[in-house]
């Protein structure tokens, strides 16, 4: 495929991405090694939170469940960091139209990219997710890890990818709207929110799918079975997203 | 070039407006006014005028990078982003760059692989390309390391990865040392030769005047003129350079106004003639006469003058 040799050069160029990716990564296993060293193996074989209480205290056990929190949301970074710029940077900086010449479709040479980026994000999380799972529960969580990063992808990727069809700062548009989406979800749960129920349905609808992504998570955290309807949903979500990008990457002006 | 037939309009430019900003807002530009231009097939267009008369924005249009506010651009009858996806065109941008982590020999390769060459067909154009401009003890540099001059070869270099129909230059002497400077040109002989239509823009008027036959004058958005550099002005008249072997005293009255070239062959005289038939009348009264006509040349006004009259004070075309 003629656009993938364009794609391979894109990757080499966030290599610094990749290796700030792995460092993040290693943050989470050090924490859990630590974690497992302090306390020794419990009875269903992972790292027992009541002896971490006695070691540590509320810190130490706040610390470690904020870490496992991040860690589910690990495949939304590396989505981010990778996919940051994948349209809006050869626009900015004139790539965009030394390609535009070129007898080859730029949906060929974005999908291309965005295919390889978001295979490498895949790659860096999948790689992570499982050895945390076994560090601290003496087992993992299945495929519902790998359910779970895939929806992140789809999801975020194709919302970084419209964005950046449009605008600059695409990947801090996105992360904007994925903590306004948490922040959403957990006020709607909360029956807290002061707004015509209309109006409420809309902005959820809208918003990236947190309470599917709960659901994956859930399933992902609890080693529950894969919640196929939200990631139906989900995916749903994210397919829309990516068709957006496409349509609009051939009007777009560059 | 699939579908490539000599001969005829290649590009039609009609009333093309462009304008940038929002309705209204403070950045709103006229960047394009109503244009109209055709430009047949074959030979080499340049593309000149002060700095915001609208040159690069002209070759944006051109090439479907934007769109027009106004108008319509159609090269061979087809819309601009129709007419690159099916055959592509060679393009050098003003200020080109590719990012600083690529090498160039991977850089171009991958650049060949979208215009459509197979792996080893693209191994082997550029590593010709690489060897032709110079770039061969740089070919697994990063970009990032090259000079000025070196990086404006590596965009002639990625503009000729594939032999396009269509060529759009931007400033392509820009950085180049005098040595490459005559290089270009011979490139640009070559592609003219082989019935390509450059279309070259530059502040270099010398240099556009060398290798245009046509130079589109453009100001402020609109365009001025259309000058042939190779033809006298418009409405000027001709003048010419006459060597007479044999001088005869009836020459002051044949061409009135005549004068000595100083520092030219004793007997050249700079004549005046409204065209070729006024010209051919008043030789014929010479030879009559007994003038001995030794030789007849078009004497021509330097482009950067045309211009210069053209938009009056502002000269920094």
């Amino acid at each position: 495929m003629s656009a993938l040799a364009l794609a391979a050069l894109a990757l080499r160029a966030r290599r610094r991405r990749v290796l700030a990716l792995l460092a993040f990564a290693a943050v989470f296993l050090a924490a859990a090694l630590t974690a497992r060293l302090l306390v020794s193996r419990g009875e269903g074989g992972h790292v027992q939170m009541d002896r971490l209480f006695e070691v540590g205290g509320y810190p130490l056990v706040s610390a470690l469940l904020l870490l496992g929190w991040i860690l589910g949301r690990y495949p939304l970074v590396a989505t981010l960091v990778m996919l940051a710029g994948v349209a809006s940077h050869d626009r900015l900086e004139g790539y965009a139209r030394l390609y535009a010449v070129r007898p080859t479709s730029p949906h060929r040479i974005y999908a291309a990219r965005a295919a390889l980026l978001s295979a490498a994000a895949f790659a860096i999380s999948a790689a992570l997710l499982p050895v945390f799972d076994l560090i601290m529960l003496g087992t993992w969580a299945g495929p519902a890890t790998f359910v779970l990063i895939l929806a992140y992808i789809i999801v975020y990727g194709g919302m970084v990818a419209l964005l950046s069809v449009w605008t600059r700062g695409d990947a801090w548009i996105a992360l904007l709207l994925a903590l306004l989406s948490l922040v959403w979800d957990a006020l709607r749960r909360a029956d807290a929110l002061a707004i015509p129920p209309g109006v409420r349905d809309v902005i959820t609808f809208v918003l990236p799918p947190q309470a599917a992504f709960l659901e994956l998570e859930g399933a992902f955290g609890a080693l529950q079975p894969i919640p196929w309807d939200a990631f139906a949903y989900v995916a749903g979500y994210g397919a829309v997203l990516w068709l957006l990008a496409a349509a609009s990457l051939g009007r777009r002006e560059v | 070039m699939a579908g490539y037939v000599p001969g005829g309009n290649v590009i039609q430019f009609s009333g093309v407006s462009k304008r940038f900003g929002a309705p209204g807002g403070p950045a709103r530009v006229d960047a394009l006014a109503d244009v109209s231009l055709e430009i047949p097939a074959g030979g080499v267009w340049g593309f000149v005028g002060p700095n915001g008369a609208g040159k690069t924005t002209l070759f944006a249009l051109l090439l479907g990078f934007i769109h027009p506010t106004a108008g319509t651009v159609r090269i061979r009858g087809l819309g601009p982003r129709h007419y690159v996806r099916r055959h592509g065109a060679a393009y050098l941008p003003e200020r080109f760059r590719l990012p600083g982590e690529w090498r160039v020999r991977t850089a171009l390769r991958a650049l060949a692989r979208l215009e459509g060459l197979t792996r080893a067909a693209a191994a082997r154009r550029v590593d010709g390309l690489i060897e032709r401009m110079g770039l061969a003890a740089y070919a697994d540099r990063e970009v990032r390391t090259l000079s000025r001059g070196l990086n404006q070869r590596l965009g002639l270099a990625q503009a000729l990865l594939a032999e396009r129909e269509l060529v759009v230059l931007d400033e392509p002497t820009e950085g180049l040392d005098p040595l490459w400077r005559v290089r270009f040109r011979a490139i640009v002989a070559e592609l003219r030769d082989a019935g390509r239509t450059v279309l070259v823009a530059s502040h270099d008027l010398a240099e556009v005047e060398r290798l245009a036959s046509r130079v589109v004058l453009l100001e402020a958005g609109r365009l001025r003129r259309v000058i042939e550099t190779d033809a006298p002005p418009d409405g000027t008249g001709a003048t010419y350079r006459l060597e007479l072997a044999v001088p005869v005293p009836e020459l002051a009255e044949v061409f009135p106004g005549a004068e000595p070239i100083e520092g030219d062959a004793p007997a050249a005289y700079r004549v005046a003639a409204a065209d070729a038939a006024e010209l051919s009348r008043r030789l014929a009264a010479l030879l009559e006469a007994g003038a001995v006509v030794a030789s007849v040349q078009p004497l021509l006004e330097p482009l950067e003058a045309r211009v210069r009259r053209e938009l009056g004070s502002e000269a920094d075309a």
